[in-house]
């Protein structure tokens, strides 16, 4: 399935980093970085490895708290929020696909993307049901049923991304979601998940090594010793 | 070196990620059996050397024409308000033969030797015996036990209408009777304790098998044979095990002194009774490592023959409802023999119900699990119930050994010793509570080192929800939830199978007195209860320190 992403009129900045500083010890992992993302907007982040990429990722997510600098989504300071606020944050508002997918194996396709609204107090019946609707979405409606040690990898990406997507998030973040397939596969996942967010309006982070991947977003971020080095932009 | 071996090594001592608390909990269980597994050695060895000292009391084989001695023993008489055997002794026939264990000579009439315990109240006791010193006090090599409350004297000649025994030597070497009867309840525990130790074992080899089996199903997908494969489980294992063995021989020569002090079967125990010898402690330096590797092995068959079922998380197979057709063979055999059969085959019997339990606990757990699953709204019971139905065998592991102890007080609480004063039951009630002991202390071993490796194989796919916004109480709850599940759901009912087992040997009698069977029952499920919530706390750091981002 294929989604056509709007031409963004006037669209506004759903999420944004400013200076964003972050050690590891002695380690610096974000030397001061500026970002912002806007709906319906797909951001590469690239760079090499251990330079900063996932650090962003998780700091722009509110899974890490940025040693200074501040982290705004849609409005309302995530940086300052507390972890409890945090995680709720992340389960009603935010998305993730990571690279090996990490779905719970014990649990089959419908189940796996239900999940987080279950947790949410949304009642199973209805939840399953979003969750297969979801699932057709991103063509995978004759799996439902089958877990994730029985799909091909790239199906148990295309799970990841109705997970990510089905609770109608702000913001998407992906973290090298294309790793561990072949191209082909790759470049049809990340046409998907960029095409399914960015049409229901969410912005999405893309960390990745890909050439290919970064292409299929709008503007790439080069991130070097925890630094913006380069900003490109309009690729789509 | 092979390099499997030295892979092996480099695993127990550079076990990466997770790995240093799954090793500790392993080495934890290890530990406790090869201290249970001592004890059980020396124990029993313990019994055989006070009967050694005092079964010449209990002889009567000898012809009274030809024999050299004839005995005579009471415990009507009381010193300090306790029970006070006093063992007269007449020499029938001059003879050359050595005296009696702990005495210097053999008593002529008139002589009186006493325990130290009863020389410290000799006061009391001269006017009676009309000496006022004893002539000698037995040593440690004549008692049973170091307070031991005996008087032997030296008699002319004991009256036929006494029926007294008559021995052909001071030293035979005849069993003495309470120390038979311990022997065989002895020999009943073991095999009740035997179980949950064994589960103890597979626990301590499987913790965090899911995280081993994905490393070597790793390795294997890399090229590695599958007795590679093997071969560096095995040694990973046997380092393990030999490290646990020690420390749990170390543990038990500490403990030693403490232990000396159960009164079972006449007193407390002289420490050097209950000391491991030597090849006592070779035995559990070989036998605990070779469970051990063994268990583990059992347990990676899968990563062996399908590695990369193992590395994408398929569906395991389906345990069978055949299984419970096991359940049924144990009580046949118990019933068959009833109580009045040879120890053996009752050990059979017990032994066969209790591997059905190890069996068809799984099976349960799943069917268990499954229901939760379909029944559930949220997403506790639903993660529960699932993880139940995905590795059955897994969630069984851990609380296998606690199950078993339900067996274990389901059967003894048909045969509750009333509160009398005979020994005898006095050794039973003692040897119950003991027995309990054993295999609680079995159980808080092997459900805190199931709850830590249960933490530790959650770690991945709890880690990856807790940063998609899923509570952490939520991932808590359906863990504590799914380790309780197997106990209430299976571990109840096994206490019951444990009391029929009971009665199939008893003939359908209950042969406990008041309620100390029913306080038993409630005590099982208290202490589960209680040890479940201990484990809970055991894992949930690990959990939230594994998972954390």
């Amino acid at each position: 399935m294929s989604f056509q992403s709007p031409q963004p009129t006037q669209p506004q900045i759903v999420l944004s980093g400013q200076g964003l500083v972050k050690y590891y010890g002695e380690v610096v992992g974000l030397a001061g970085v500026d970002v912002a993302v806007r709906s319906g907007e797909a951001l590469a982040v690239m760079g090499p490895s251990g330079n900063g990429k996932t650090t962003l990722l998780h700091v722009l997510a509110g899974i890490l708290t940025p040693d200074q600098g501040e982290v705004w989504l849609g409005g309302e300071r995530v940086d300052q929020l507390n972890d409890a606020a945090r995680t709720v944050l992340r389960r009603r508002r935010l998305g993730f696909v990571f690279q090996d997918n990490q779905l719970l194996a014990e649990l089959p396709a419908d189940e796996n993307v239900a999940l987080p609204l279950m947790v949410d107090g949304v009642s199973r019946r209805e939840a399953v049901g979003r969750a297969r609707t979801m699932l057709a979405q991103v063509g995978l409606a004759a799996e439902v049923g089958r877990r994730p040690g029985e799909l091909s990898g790239g199906q148990a990406q295309r799970v990841a991304i109705a997970r990510a997507l089905v609770g109608e998030p702000q913001a998407v973040f992906a973290d090298e979601p294309t790793g561990a397939l072949d191209a082909a596969t790759g470049a049809q996942v990340i046409d998907l998940l960029v095409g399914a967010a960015t049409y229901r309006g969410a912005a999405v982070v893309v960390v990745t090594h890909d050439n290919a991947v970064a292409a299929r977003c709008h503007r790439v971020l080069r991130i070097v010793d925890g630094r913006v080095s380069e900003s490109l932009g309009a690729n789509r | 070196m092979n390099p499997m071996t030295d892979l092996g090594l480099r695993f127990v001592r550079r076990p990466g990620p997770g790995g240093r608390a799954a090793n500790l909990a392993a080495l934890g269980a290890t530990a406790v059996v090869a201290l249970l597994v001592t004890f059980l050695i020396a124990g029993s060895l313990g019994l055989a050397h006070r009967s050694d000292r005092i079964g010449w009391r209990s002889a009567d084989r000898a012809d009274p024409a030809t024999a050299i001695g004839a005995i005579d023993q009471t415990d009507r008489e009381r010193v300090d308000g306790h029970p006070m055997i006093r063992l007269d002794l007449a020499t029938l026939h001059q003879n050359e033969l050595r005296p009696p264990p702990g005495l210097d000579h053999t008593p002529n009439a008139g002589e009186v030797f006493v325990s130290p315990a009863v020389a410290k109240h000799w006061s009391s006791l001269s006017k009676q015996y009309g000496v006022a010193q004893p002539t000698g006090v037995i040593s440690d090599k004549g008692l049973s036990s170091p307070e031991e409350l005996i008087v032997i004297r030296g008699v002319a000649s004991i009256s036929p209408d006494e029926h007294p025994q008559y021995v052909s030597s001071w030293n035979d070497d005849v069993m003495d009777s309470r120390m038979v009867g311990l022997l065989i309840a002895v020999a009943f525990g073991i095999i009740l304790v035997l179980f949950p130790i064994l589960s103890l074992v597979g626990q301590a080899a499987g913790v965090a098998a899911k995280r081993r089996e994905h490393r070597l199903a790793a390795l294997r997908l890399a090229g590695a044979t599958r007795i590679q494969v093997l071969w560096l489980s095995a040694v990973e294992q046997a380092v393990l095990g030999l490290a646990g063995a020690v420390i749990g021989l170390v543990g038990y020569t500490v403990l030693t002194p403490l232990i000396a002090r159960i009164p079972l079967g006449g007193g407390r125990w002289y420490v050097h009774d209950i000391t491991a010898s030597w090849w006592n402690v070779l035995i559990v330096l070989a036998a605990v490592p070779v469970l051990s590797v063994v268990s583990a092995l059992i347990g990676l068959g899968r990563v062996s023959i399908t590695p990369l079922g193992v590395v994408r998380g398929q569906t395991r197979k389906a345990t069978s409802a055949l299984r419970l057709g096991l359940l049924a063979i144990g009580p046949i055999i118990l019933a068959a023999y009833g109580m009045q059969a040879a120890v053996v085959p009752l050990l059979i019997g017990i032994g066969f119900a209790a591997l059905a339990v190890r069996v068809m606990g799984p099976w349960a757990v799943q069917l268990i699990g499954k229901t939760l699953a379909n029944l559930a709204n949220g997403p506790v019971a639903l993660l529960a119930g699932r993880r139940l139905v995905d590795d059955p065998k897994g969630a069984f592991r851990p609380v296998a050994a606690l199950v078993l102890s339900g067996f274990v007080t389901g059967f003894i609480s048909v045969f509750m010793p009333s509160g009398d004063d005979d020994p005898s039951f006095q050794d039973m009630r003692i040897g119950v509570a003991l027995l309990l002991a054993l295999v609680f202390l079995t159980v808080a071993a092997s459900t805190a080192a199931g709850a830590v490796g249960t933490a530790l194989d959650q770690a991945t796919p709890a880690r990856a929800l807790r940063r998609s916004g899923v509570p952490l109480r939520v991932i808590e709850r359906s863990s504590r939830l799914a380790a309780l599940i197997p106990v209430i759901g299976v571990g109840l009912p096994v206490v019951g199978f444990g009391a029929l087992c009971g009665l199939a040997l008893s003939g359908g009698k209950v042969i406990t007195e008041g309620s100390s069977g029913l306080f038993l029952l409630i005590g099982q499920v208290v202490v589960g209860l209680v040890l479940v919530a201990v484990a809970g706390t055991a894992g949930a750091p690990v959990l939230r320190k594994a998972s954390a981002n």
